[in-house]
Formats: C-alpha cells, structure tokens, sequence
C-alpha cells in the first residue's frame, strides 16, 4: 500500500533496450501518472553495454528508484509454440531447459534459460527487470488482425525475423530465424581486424626470396592475339551497345545503387529465402495443424524492406501488408503494462 | 509476471547510503523516545507514588484518630473497671463485715440488699441473743431498724429484720446503686 502511493509519487523511467547486429538502441521514456512527459532515444555501436551506454542509461535512472530495465530477448534458442499444455510442450522444445509462458492460455512462448541468465549477467552493472519475447510484441501489434484473419504474421528485427502462422488467434505454427549474413558480418569483421595485423606484420620491406613467382603466364600468352582486335570503323557499331549499357549503370544508380541499399536489397532476399523454407517447413511437418497461407502481415522495425514485399508476393502469391513498427516503443508499453 | 520471462527487482525508494542514515537517525529518534517514554513513565510511577504515600498517610491519621479514640476508652473502660473492682471490695468487705456481724448462734436463712436498706431472715434461739447480738450492730449502721419474730417448729424464732438508711446517706446508697449496675452491666 505504502510502495504504491510511493510509486504514484515518482516518476517512472522505463528503460528499453533492444541490441542488434552491429549497435544497441536505448529507448528511454519518462512518465508519472498523468503521462510521458519526455522520451529519448539513442543509439550505441556496441552489441553488449559499455560506459558510455551505462552512464547514459544512467544519467535517466537516478533520477527515479522507480525505473524499469526493459530488454527484448536475442537468445538463438527462442520461439513458439502451438500448445500451453505442458505435455504437448515438450514436442515443440526441450521444456527442462527452457523458460516458458502461455499467451492467453492458447499458445506459449519461450527461451533458453540459460541464454536469459547470461543477458542477466552481462548487464548486472544496469541490472534487468523484463525480457520480452518477440512473438509477444508481435502477437500485441497485431491483436486486431490475428483474431479475425488467418495469416502469417512476421516481425523484421536486424537480423532476425520471427514468425507465426496464426489460425482466428490459435498460433498453428512459429519459428524465430536469424540470417546468415550476421555470421558472414562477423566473419569480415575478422578479416579486417587480421588483415590489418599481416600489415603490421609488413614491417616495412618486402622479402624477394620468399616472393611468389608462379604466375600463369598462359594467360600473358593471349595477348598474342592482340591484333585481332577490331578496327575502328567495327568500333562505331560497339559504341551503341557502350551507350546503352552506360544507360543501364545510370538508371540502376539512381534507384538502387547506394551502398547501404544494396545490403538491404541482399537481406531482402535472404529473408525471402528464410520465410520460403519456414513456410515450407509448416506444409510439411505434421506435427503442425496447417492451413493455406493467402496473407502475410509484416511488421518491420528496419524500414527497408520493400523488396521483401516484392518477393513474396511475385515469387509465393502472397498477399502481403507491411506495418511500419517502432520496437522499442512497443517495448516500453509492454514493460508499462506488466506494471498494470 | 504477463508477458516478461523474468521478474522485476524489488524497487525501493531508499538507496543503500540513505537507508543506512535513516537507520542510524531512527535508532537515535527511537533511543530518545525510549528514554522520553523512561522518564514519563517514571514520573507516573512516582505520582502514583505519592498519591499512594498520601492516601496511606490520610489512612495512618484516621487509624491514628481510631486509635486514640479506643486508647480512650480502653482508659475509660479501665477507670470504670478501676472503680467497680474498687467497688467491689468494698462491696466484699461490707458483705464480710455484714456477715461478720452476724453471731455463731444466729442463723441467716436470707438477705435482700435494697437501695436504701438491708432485709434480713433468719433463725433465732431467742428473742435476747437477736437483740443484743445483731440488732445492736444493726441500729449502728442503718438509721431506723425493725425486727419482727414469730416461733419456729423447734421452739427457736424466726426474725425479720428491715433496715434502712436516710436520705441524707444517700452518697452511700448511689455507690451501691451504680456498683449494682455495673454488675448487671457485666452480666
């Protein structure tokens, strides 16, 4: 009784975290009980926490004992599952060693407990209070469409998707993927890092005995043929296929061709390649209750993904409606909520 | 717990540095209450104290008063015991004076003390030894005597003697009257 009319007193600091590939976006709101009055958001390139994010987070949390921490699950081993009965769980995951929970007494979703013990302990100097599935937010964002249409709904984080197959707010069928360009990320970030090592290495001088000489001068051989060459007058005719193709490079320059595009236009795909394979899996696999998939909801957190839109309807006749979703926003009102 | 896998930490207004003071102000507030309480309690208690050394001193004074009150008529009781047992032996001694007047050859069958006079019965052998042996004594004592005889079977005489006293010898009479009294009074 006491901590509630202390609580109504403060200020409440909710404190949405969610961490992505490359960065981790701080979404931070402030409120008392006649409303936000201020919210804030920035944007670390860390994917753990570091002293600058800490004294950010900081900086908000000090000023209420009232904040709430609030992260959005990132453990690989995540997910749904068509059941809340414990029995029929434990064809879906491995229940021992997972944390789970029902959602309207229809269906369930979880994550390794393991995986939530190591987010708990990475940011111990911050301290946790909610870890938020993202089948939840996507089940909350899309509440006023899954019980009335059958679809598949699909959330796009950085990286991730989750998605679920949704039967008049019954979950048939859910699956949580990450894309393989994370890995492939990774990767270059090691090369990087070891090819500036071997220029370190370099040390200023080149060794002449160690140097590889074993050139295939089979190649060299060709420009023999030099002369073979077209004269000028067969050049003329060329010049018009060199125009039209630099008309190509133009036009694909002015639609597409930014750096940052071209990584989405990949991860479009790889995400249309994801959502094929899950959604064949669903056809499949017995163990799910399947029904024919007409619609897709996607909620997109990144903005980016038109060309995903265009795969999935050209390539699987879907009809597809995109919502924009701010996922921290949808955080923080979770984590409001859990306090209702 | 709705949607979040873990539980949120217990949130308190306090931090660790202020529960710390607070603790230490509350010790110190509640030591000074406690003291406060001691010496109020101890004021009350030394209140009640003197209420009660009042009201035993107010009850020692009516006891005292009581006292008094019996230690004088236990006095009284003891001048009055005095007076009778004085009484009484003087009482005695006229009895044993009375009876010793009385001859070896006269017999007493009765007396009456009355307040103003004394009535004898008794036997005889004759007129004569009465006359000079008790009346004699008798007319000495009592202002008027008068004695009447009638013969007994075995040819003595039966007397009647009644005396009495004057008025004026009334401070006598009022001792044997109140000895009296306080005969009946003890009884």
């Amino acid at each position: 009784m006491l901590s509630k009319l202390f609580e109504s007193l403060y200020l409440k600091v909710f404190v949405n975290i969610i961490v992505t590939r490359s960065h981790t976006i701080v979404y931070i709101e402030t409120s008392n009980k006649k409303g936000i009055l201020e919210h804030v958001e920035e944007i670390f390139k860390t994917t753990t926490i570091n002293d600058k994010m800490k004294m950010f987070i900081d900086s908000y949390t000090q000023e209420s004992p009232f904040n709430y921490i609030s992260f959005l699950d990132k453990s690989e081993f995540q997910g749904a599952a068509p059941t809340c009965s414990n029995k029929e769980l434990s064809k879906f995951f491995d229940v021992s060693s997972s944390k789970y929970l029902c959602y309207l007494n229809k269906w369930a979703y979880y994550t390794l407990n393991s995986d939530l013990q190591l987010l708990k302990k990475e940011y111990s100097t911050i301290g946790v209070d909610f870890i938020f599935s993202p089948f939840t937010i996507l089940a909350k964002f899309f509440k006023d469409k899954i019980g009335k249409t059958s679809a598949m709904y699909i959330l796009i984080e950085d990286g991730r998707i989750s998605l679920g197959v949704f039967d008049n707010s019954q979950l048939l069928y859910a699956d949580y993927m990450l894309l393989k360009q994370n890995e492939v990320i990774d990767d270059l970030l090691e090369d990087d890092t070891s090819s500036d090592y071997e220029v370190l290495d370099f040390d200023g001088g080149i060794d002449l005995d160690n140097l590889d000489t074993d050139i295939d001068m089979g190649e060299l051989d060709d420009f023999g043929d030099i002369e073979d060459l077209d004269t000028f007058d067969d050049m003329e005719d060329f010049s018009e296929i060199k125009d039209q193709h630099v008309e190509e490079v133009i036009t694909e320059d002015n639609s597409l061709l930014t750096m940052s595009d071209t990584e989405i236009f990949g991860e479009d795909y790889e995400r249309f390649l994801l959502i094929q394979s899950s959604v064949n899996h669903f056809y499949k696999d017995d163990k799910f209750e399947s029904i024919f998939i007409e619609r897709v909801f996607i909620a997109d957190s990144i903005d980016g993904g038109a060309d995903l839109k265009k795969y999935l309807e050209e390539e699987m006749f879907l009809n597809v409606v995109v919502r924009r979703i701010e996922l921290t926003a949808e955080l923080c009102e979770l984590a409001r909520s859990e306090l209702k | 717990m709705k949607y979040t896998f873990i539980s949120p930490r217990k949130k308190s207004i306090l931090s660790p540095e202020m529960l710390l003071l607070f603790i230490f102000f509350g010790i110190t507030l509640s030591m000074l209450f406690m003291t406060y309480a001691f010496l109020l309690f101890k004021e009350h208690r030394f209140s009640q104290d003197k209420e009660e050394s009042i009201r035993q001193l107010s009850e020692l004074s009516i006891s005292q008063d009581e006292m008094q009150e019996r230690i004088r008529f236990i006095k009284e009781e003891k001048q009055l015991a005095e007076r009778i047992y004085t009484q009484n032996t003087v009482l005695k001694d006229s009895i044993s004076n009375l009876f010793d007047l009385v001859p070896q050859r006269i017999t007493l069958s009765e007396a009456k003390l009355l307040k103003n006079g004394l009535i004898l019965y008794g036997i005889t052998p004759n007129q004569d030894i009465y006359n000079f042996m008790l009346q004699a004594p008798l007319r000495s004592i009592f202002t008027s005597t008068y004695s009447s005889f009638f013969p007994a079977e075995n040819g003595w005489l039966r007397f009647v003697s009644t005396n009495y006293i004057d008025e004026n010898d009334l401070g006598k009479k009022n001792l044997k009257q109140k000895v009296n009294e306080d005969l009946n009074n003890e009884n």
